[in-house]
């Protein structure tokens, strides 16, 4: 099928690429936040997307994660590929305490309240020092290059792990997706009491969803720490940085679609580091500045299909709009 | 006694909250909408006295007005142009451009002023009068009060002007209301033009005891959030009553806690009125 | 054997007591029609039935199962849905995926596929199955309601007016399909607005007004019962003896 063939060109262009980059250069740094930061958007995707709950607080997740992982190295010497699913399982008990208050709110009280966590966590963070290392962060500890210890000399590997690890999450969104529990959620989102009568226990599907967002988003940020190797609250509890960020990949790019965080990723990852460079001999701030002014423009330009400003693009692309289209 | 003193200092602080955070809930009140960037206006209502107090001498407590003055006319614009746009599209539309203005706000302000603190010096600051065994601090005292005149030229304003009831009756309903005739975009405008200036208002009042830079209005967002959640989106009266609430809360939380838990402790409080009462004490859910 | 036996049924909304002291019992099998007033309560009651509304007290008991209380999924679960007045399907998915998710209650995606399909064989409407649901009209819309109703397996099936809006022979059909599912052993509940329809498929009638259950019995008798007629059918039911 013609879809297949597609994707298999794609990936294996993802697979050769990071190969073509200056191992130590610029661009191969480049290449793997953008692929991370994909993979996160995809995690939020699964809630923000699927579920159609627009969370400000998936930053909580990441810096849950990052810093489990961190601390474990740190003080037990256990390696971050553990640390990693220990993170994953902290996340998914935090996603799953988050969501019992927030799942009857909606829309705007719902990314109140989301964006609350996140500022919980990074305040938590900068004040409980002694497992933290409060403001001023916590350094994931050298260790001589080893697999098993997720050391490496270059940023080649950290740029294929990146890759896996979308990869991976983007699977897992398909799975969902295509799944039974993506009818529920379709279900849920179109009219939850409907959803109820016909025997679908919204509650329990909207919380199997969070956590899974939540593991992911967690794992993600191990994936962080080890590539930033420095970092702390204000970085990965960020709610501008992190957050607002992931979700607006996702959004842009194509919330509830595959692809979405993908091409999102692609395009503002770049654009964010080129507007740096433009702008960084200029005042602070200015590259901010700018990029949310793009932002509100395409808001504005597109407001009810905010999301669909790539969603048509994409749609020819991979032929993959939604359910409707399946035989 | 200090225990007194805190519940003393509290209110006077919490009242101006309140007045600060009406015109949060006042715009998701009429129009449905959280405006994320409301904080940023505090900030602008705060630089506006500055500049007032630096090269025009006034008090930030005179120049109060001119910073409603300024936000009430840039939020007219906002409204008008940006926002009335994104009223109909989906709430997620709606969330990123406020989202999206904070931080054009915040960066603006950070490329025109720069990231120095700033700060005004009156010939109050200082002073504090005896109540007994109790102090009143008199820069709070004063905020205080000019957040109470504030207040009730608000409710003179929503209770008898004809434009108060319009926004009331399109808050309520707006079908109904633009059958009765009235210009709910207009209402929009007003209800937003006037909520952001109300914040910068209160911005104005608290800069002899607060310090102004760019990033100002993030330290005030959760306490604004907490402010009408805990007394209602939507309810101006909630708003009054969750300023007091919070102003007491954090006092006392003072007096227990470092000033970063006590962030937290407010966080705290947010979180379980979500989660136990999400419609506020005194609001009706939307 | 008694499916459902409702006892004691009242619910309150403010100042109006929507319902009040409703009890009855319904043999397997039955097919009793509910009728009554716009307002009587008859949705209200529906609602209370599979969990969507809590009643203030009283107590619902499916095929031995106690289900007040439980959320609407559960009820569904055990065995009784209902369909929504105004139709409440899922407007941007195909007709079945529409039923296809109700489905999912017993069985995993693909069985539930053939389940769903299989439904919208019963109510005719096969040929439209990659639709959107959203495009069909309301009576087409109606009955994927009751399509998905069907798909999750029912013992209790609550019709809410899915003869709105139907012609002659529509309503034939449906009535036909009434009786086919209650000859699979479902037992149906109908609320309905076409008094002959309901008189003539009905084995027994439930009359509410303001909340209250004013008669319950065989059609010809409820027709003739004075306050019946008083309170609600008059002369519509005189035109039909």
């Amino acid at each position: 099928m013609k879809r297949w063939i597609v994707i298999a060109v794609v990936l294996a262009v993802a697979c050769l690429l990071p190969l073509t980059l200056n191992p130590t250069g610029y661009w191969i740094r480049v290449l793997t936040f953008t692929l991370l930061f994909a993979a996160m958007a995809q995690a939020w995707n699964i809630i923000g997307g699927l579920a159609n709950q627009t969370s400000l607080g998936h930053a909580a997740f990441f810096g849950i994660g990052a810093y489990t992982s961190t601390i474990l190295l740190l003080k037990f010497g256990i390696s971050p590929w553990i640390g990693m699913f220990a993170g994953g399982l902290l996340g998914g008990v935090a996603a799953f305490i988050i969501a019992i208050p927030t799942m009857r709110l909606q829309g705007h009280y719902f990314a109140l309240a989301t964006l609350a966590f996140g500022e919980v966590m990074r305040v938590i963070a900068n004040v409980w020092t002694p497992l933290t290392g409060g403001p001023g962060g916590l350094s994931v500890p050298f260790v001589p290059p080893s697999l098993a210890l997720y050391s490496f000399k270059q940023l080649l590997p950290h740029a294929y792990i990146a890759l896996a690890a979308l990869v991976v999450v983007t699977i897992i969104f398909e799975v969902i997706r295509r799944g039974a529990m993506g009818y529920r959620l379709r279900a849920i989102k179109e009219n939850p009491a409907a959803a109820e009568v016909i025997g679908i226990d919204t509650t329990k599907v909207k919380l199997q969803t969070a956590v899974i967002s939540g593991v992911l988003m967690a794992m993600l940020g191990t994936l962080y720490a080890q590539v930033a190797v420095f970092f702390d609250p204000d970085t990965v509890f960020s709610a501008a940085a992190i957050s607002v960020r992931v979700a607006l990949i996702a959004i842009l790019g194509g919330v509830g679609t595959a692809i979405g965080p993908i091409l999102g990723a692609l395009f503002i990852i770049p654009l964010e580091e080129l507007m740096n460079d433009l702008f960084s001999s200029g005042a602070a701030g200015l590259s901010q500045l700018i990029f949310s002014a793009i932002l509100i423009v395409v808001i504005l330009w597109q407001p009810r299909g905010f999301v669909t400003v790539f969603d048509k693009m994409t749609a020819r692309f991979s032929g993959d709009i939604s359910d409707k289209d399946r035989p | 006694m200090s225990f007194l003193q805190a519940i003393l200092d509290g209110l006077l602080v919490g009242g101006v909250y309140a007045v600060i955070s009406i015109g949060l809930t006042l715009v998701y009140g009429v129009m449905g909408i959280v405006n994320f960037a409301q904080a940023e206006f505090l900030m602008i209502g705060m630089f506006v006295a500055w500049f007032a107090w630096a090269y025009l001498g006034l008090d930030p407590v005179l120049a109060a007005p001119l910073s409603f003055a300024v936000a009430f006319g840039i939020g007219w614009l906002v409204q008008g142009q940006l926002i009335a746009r994104v009223l109909k599209a989906p709430s997620v539309a709606q969330i990123f451009l406020t989202v999206g203005l904070l931080i054009v706000l915040e960066n603006g302000s950070l490329l025109l002023f720069g990231s120095q603190f700033r700060s005004v010096t009156t010939s109050y600051q200082t002073m504090s009068l005896s109540l007994g065994p109790l102090f009143i601090s008199v820069p709070y005292l004063i905020a205080f009060g000019m957040s109470l005149a504030c207040g009730l030229a608000l409710w003179w304003f929503m209770r008898t002007s004809w434009f108060g009831r319009a926004m009331r009756a399109t808050a309520q309903n707006p079908m109904a209301a633009q059958l009765m005739g009235i210009d709910t975009a207009l209402m929009y405008k007003i209800a937003f033009a006037l909520g952001v200036g109300l914040t910068a208002f209160g911005g104005a009042v608290i800069l002899p005891y607060v310090t102004v830079f760019p990033g100002v209005g993030g330290q005030f967002v959760v306490l604004m959030f907490t402010v009408v959640v805990l007394g209602g989106l939507g309810s101006v009266a909630g708003a009054v009553v969750g300023g007091l609430a919070v102003g007491v809360i954090q006092a006392l939380s003072s007096l227990f806690f470092p000033i970063q838990l006590q962030n937290l402790f407010l966080f705290l409080v947010f979180i379980l009125v979500l989660a136990i009462r999400p419609q506020g004490l005194v609001g009706a859910s939307r | 054997m008694t499916i459902l036996e409702v006892r004691g049924i009242s619910r309150r909304f403010g100042g109006l007591q929507a319902l009040s002291d409703v009890t009855f019992s319904v043999p397997k099998g039955q097919i009793v029609g509910l009728i009554g007033p716009n307002g009587a309560g008859k949705t209200t009651f529906f609602s209370t039935l599979v969990g969507l509304i809590r009643p203030d007290s009283g107590s619902v008991q499916l095929d031995g199962d106690g289900v007040v209380g439980l959320k609407p999924h559960k009820v569904a679960a055990l065995g009784m849905t209902k369909t929504f007045q105004n139709v409440a399907l899922f407007a941007e998915s195909s007709v079945l995926d529409n039923v296809l998710t109700a489905g999912l209650l017993r069985h995993d995606v693909e069985t539930a596929r053939r389940e769903a399909l299989v439904c919208l064989d019963r109510v005719g409407l096969r040929s439209v199955a990659h639709k959107l649901a959203g495009n069909l009209s309301f009576p087409e819309r109606a009955r994927v309601e009751l399509a998905r109703a069907l798909c999750t397996g029912p013992k209790v099936l609550l019709l809410d007016e899915v003869m709105a809006a139907l012609n002659a022979v529509e309503m034939q059909d449906i009535m036909g399909l009434i009786r086919s599912l209650r000859d699979d052993g479902i037992t149906l509940l109908v609320v309905e607005h076409h008094m002959r329809a309901i008189m003539t498929i009905c084995d027994r009638i439930l009359v509410l007004n303001f909340g209250r259950l004013l008669a319950d019995g065989p059609p010809q008798q409820v027709a003739n019962d004075p306050v019946v007629v008083e309170a609600y059918l008059g002369r519509s039911m005189e035109a039909h003896r």
